[in-house]
Formats: structure tokens, C-alpha cells, sequence
């Protein structure tokens, strides 16, 4: 059974909330149906519902598979304002949020933050800067996590890792160029998130050109800062550091290279890279030589899962990161 | 609300979205180099200036802004 067909299976036991603030986008329509009828999440279609039920029944779906909210309804928009605003954490005041919530995609992520939504997925017709600042602006960040990011969840063909051919990587798509602290931020939210998809004890490498010491200058200080922040704001979390990308994966080379007692090294089943410009290449190195499946990008740090999908993405994938997100969402109410 | 007073009330939502003391900003302040803010924080001040003065701006403008004084120059065109 493949990873992507554990996590479906994880999905149909308890199905979550999904709202979809694109819904009259055609590929998102179908995503969200199938994912819906299929068991896997319950979905919330967010914009006028007049014209999404016409949608719906001229692409010739069941309309039973889905539950409506109309933005233009007054009495829904007035609960979910309600509900919003009696809480501590929110940014918005009452008129201001209203003037939001004429954007579908704001009035999805009010929904969430309200509790009646477990996740927002949009992205196809939004762009992914949209959906980040309408993320901060109404979900929020995580208490103490000072950047959202990102992570992807490799599957790599004869890759033998500490979690057979998985191995949970980031960031390679949203935080450009972290600071120490941001890196740190990094490497705790993708903790969080490979614990609430998977269910994994994480070990998180935070990896370098150096391992322990073994090269020097300003690129090493950055990621042995980062170690330090991290083991002080979380030290029940197994994050360690810096090390190569070898000594990170490789017990071989770990016992070589790593002297000293450490949880993650030989055994890292997540692998924090120093910036996005290493990210970015490595992702696509595991893809063009390793022949991986990389799932994600998964966007990290919010306060519930926010979901940015790419705007080309065919509806396969569109599905597999709409179930995934719903697996988070349902494993972050249990953390 | 006139010039003066919209950049006194600019200033004091700075100020309480980057923890600063108003009287230590003004219109010439840098967001770069003073206030060294992380996005989040720019967010919180974008969503006060909805809050308060009834502006809608966009992140992307907000962040484009060198000094609080060209930040109340997008806020005016706004309003």
C-alpha cells in the first residue's frame, strides 16, 4: 500500500471539513466531488450558491455531495461574523471583516477560523501570495512560529531511510531566504506536521555544507543558530544538527562523520534545508535523478491547515492535496 | 481627518503592530532599516488600518512602503 493510499485511508475514517472558496472553477469542482463522494472529506462549496448549484448541475454532479454556503446569505454571514469576532486571536474587527468577506476566499477562512470549516483549500484561481496573506490575516500564525512554510513529503524508489522510502523535506516553496530564527520556526512546524499527517516520531536534520563543526563561516552559523533556537523553544521535539545531507540519512555515514550521541543522525526522517534556493534545488534533484513522488508543497505554520494548490495542477493531484490537508486538519485536533 | 491627523494615527497603529513607542517614529521612520518587522507584523498593521481608519490596502503595496510617511500616502489614496 502506497503512502498517498495510507493517508486516503486515514481520511475516510474521519472525514473533514474541506471549504472551497474556487468551487466554480471546473478542475476544483471535481476535486472536491470526488474527494467528497468517495468518503474522504465532506465539502463546503463557498460563493454564491445560486450560480455554484447551476454549476453543479449543468457538470452534471450529485448535488447531494455537497453543502452550499452563500456568501450573500445575512443570517450565515452574521453567525459566522459573530463567532469570529468573540475571539481572542483574531485581527479583524466586525465592519472590516465584512468588507472581506465579499471574497469567497475570505469567507472561507472566516468559516475555518469560526469553527465551521477544518481546512480552506484554494489556490487555482487565487494566487499562492493571496492565499498566504489571507491565511495570516484571518487563520493566523501558530503561537510562537514567527513564518508559514512549507514542506513536501517525498517518495523516493530504492531510497531505504528511517521510514523505508519516505523522507519529509522543506522548505522548498513558500520561506525564501529564513533567518536563524525563521529556520528554527521551520524545522518545529514540520515536526508538527509530519506527527499530525503521519503519525511519526519525528527526527529533524537541519542540514548544511558542514556536519558539527566540520567546515566554518556565516552559511554554518546560520543553521547552527537555528539548532539552538530550536532545542531551546521545543526540547521535546528530536531536532539536531548541522549535518550533511548524508550524515543526516545515512547510519554509515553518521557513525563516520557524527561523534557525539544524537537522535536524528543516520535516522532523519525530515530534512530542513538552509534556504529556498538548496530547497528548491534539491526537491527537484530527488525528483529528476531519484524518480520521487513528492507531495505537497504542504504550507506550515498557520494556526489550522491552510492549503495553496498550483495553478496547473490536474484534478489527480488537486484531490491528493485536498485529502492530505484533511488528514492534517484531523491530526491536529488530536496534538 | 486631515494630513497631521491621519499621520498621527498611521503612526500609533505602527506602533502598536511592531511594539514600538509612537514617540520614537515618525513620517521619515524605514520600515527596512528601523523597523526590521517580519510579515506578520505587516499583516497585523494592514489589518489595524482596515480596522481603523476603514482603508482597504493590499499587503503588496503596504510592503512596498520605504517610511510610514509613504505608507500614509497609499492609506490616503484609500480613503
Amino acid at each position: 500500500m502506497s503512502v498517498l493510499d495510507k493517508i486516503y485511508e486515514k481520511a475516510k475514517l474521519n472525514p473533514q471539513k474541506v471549504a472551497f472558496p474556487e468551487a466554480a472553477n471546473e478542475k476544483m469542482m471535481q476535486a472536491a466531488f470526488e474527494a467528497g463522494k468517495e468518503g474522504y472529506i465532506i465539502p463546503l462549496l463557498v460563493g454564491k450558491a445560486e450560480d455554484l448549484r447551476a454549476l453543479v448541475k449543468e457538470r452534471g454532479y450529485e448535488e447531494s455531495v455537497f453543502t452550499f454556503v452563500d456568501i450573500e446569505d445575512e443570517e450565515t454571514t452574521a453567525k459566522i461574523i459573530e463567532a469570529y469576532v468573540a475571539r481572542p486571536d483574531t485581527l479583524l474587527k466586525e465592519k472590516a471583516l465584512r468588507r472581506r468577506m465579499a471574497d469567497p476566499l475570505y469567507y472561507a477562512m472566516a468559516m475555518q477560523k469560526a469553527g465551521e470549516a477544518d481546512v480552506t483549500f484554494a489556490g487555482i484561481d487565487n494566487t499562492t501570495g493571496d492565499v498566504l496573506l489571507a491565511g495570516q490575516m484571518m487563520i493566523g500564525l501558530k503561537p510562537g512560529i514567527s513564518t508559514i512554510s512549507s514542506i513536501g513529503l517525498a517518495d523516493i524508489p530504492g531510497f531505504e531511510g528511517s521510514e523505508e522510502s519516505l523522507l519529509a523535506v522543506g522548505d522548498s516553496a513558500v520561506c525564501t531566504n529564513p533567518n536563524a530564527e525563521q529556520l528554527a520556526d521551520i524545522a518545529i512546524s514540520a515536526c508538527e506536521t509530519v506527527q499530525s499527517l503521519l503519525g511519526w516520531e519525528p527526527r529533524c536534520a537541519m542540514v548544511s555544507y558542514s556536519t558539527l563543526g566540520s567546515g566554518q563561516g556565516e552559511l554554518i552559523d546560520k543553521v547552527t543558530e537555528a539548532v539552538r533556537i530550536a532545542k531551546e523553544k521545543r526540547p521535546d521535539l528530536n531536532i539536531d544538527g548541522e549535518f550533511q545531507l548524508d550524515a543526516a540519512i545515512s547510519p554509515a555515514v553518521a557513525q563516520k562523520k557524527v561523534k557525539r550521541e544524537s537522535p536524528v543522525a543516520g535516522k532523519a526522517n525530515i530534512v530542513i534545508w538552509p534556504d529556498l534556493n538548496v530547497g528548491n534545488v534539491g526537491v527537484k534533484l530527488i525528483q529528476q535523478f531519484g524518480h520521487a513522488d513528492v507531495y505537497g508543497p504542504m504550507l506550515q505554520g498557520f494556526n489550522s491547515v491552510v492549503c495553496d494548490c498550483s495553478r496547473g495542477a490536474p484534478v489527480s493531484e488537486i484531490k491528493g492535496n485536498v485529502i492530505i490537508s484533511a488528514v492534517r486538519a484531523a491530526g491536529m485536533k488530536k496534538v | 481627518m486631515d494630513r497631521k491627523e491621519l499621520e498621527a494615527k498611521v503612526i500609533e497603529l505602527v506602533a502598536m503592530s511592531y511594539n514600538k513607542d509612537a514617540a520614537e517614529l515618525s513620517t521619515s521612520t524605514s520600515f527596512k532599516d528601523e523597523l526590521k518587522g517580519a510579515s506578520v507584523q505587516m499583516v497585523a498593521l494592514v489589518a489595524e488600518i482596515e480596522n481603523e481608519l476603514d482603508a482597504t490596502i493590499t499587503l503588496q503595496d503596504a510592503a512596498g512602503c520605504e517610511t510610514i510617511g509613504d505608507l500614509v500616502d497609499v492609506v490616503e489614496e484609500e480613503m
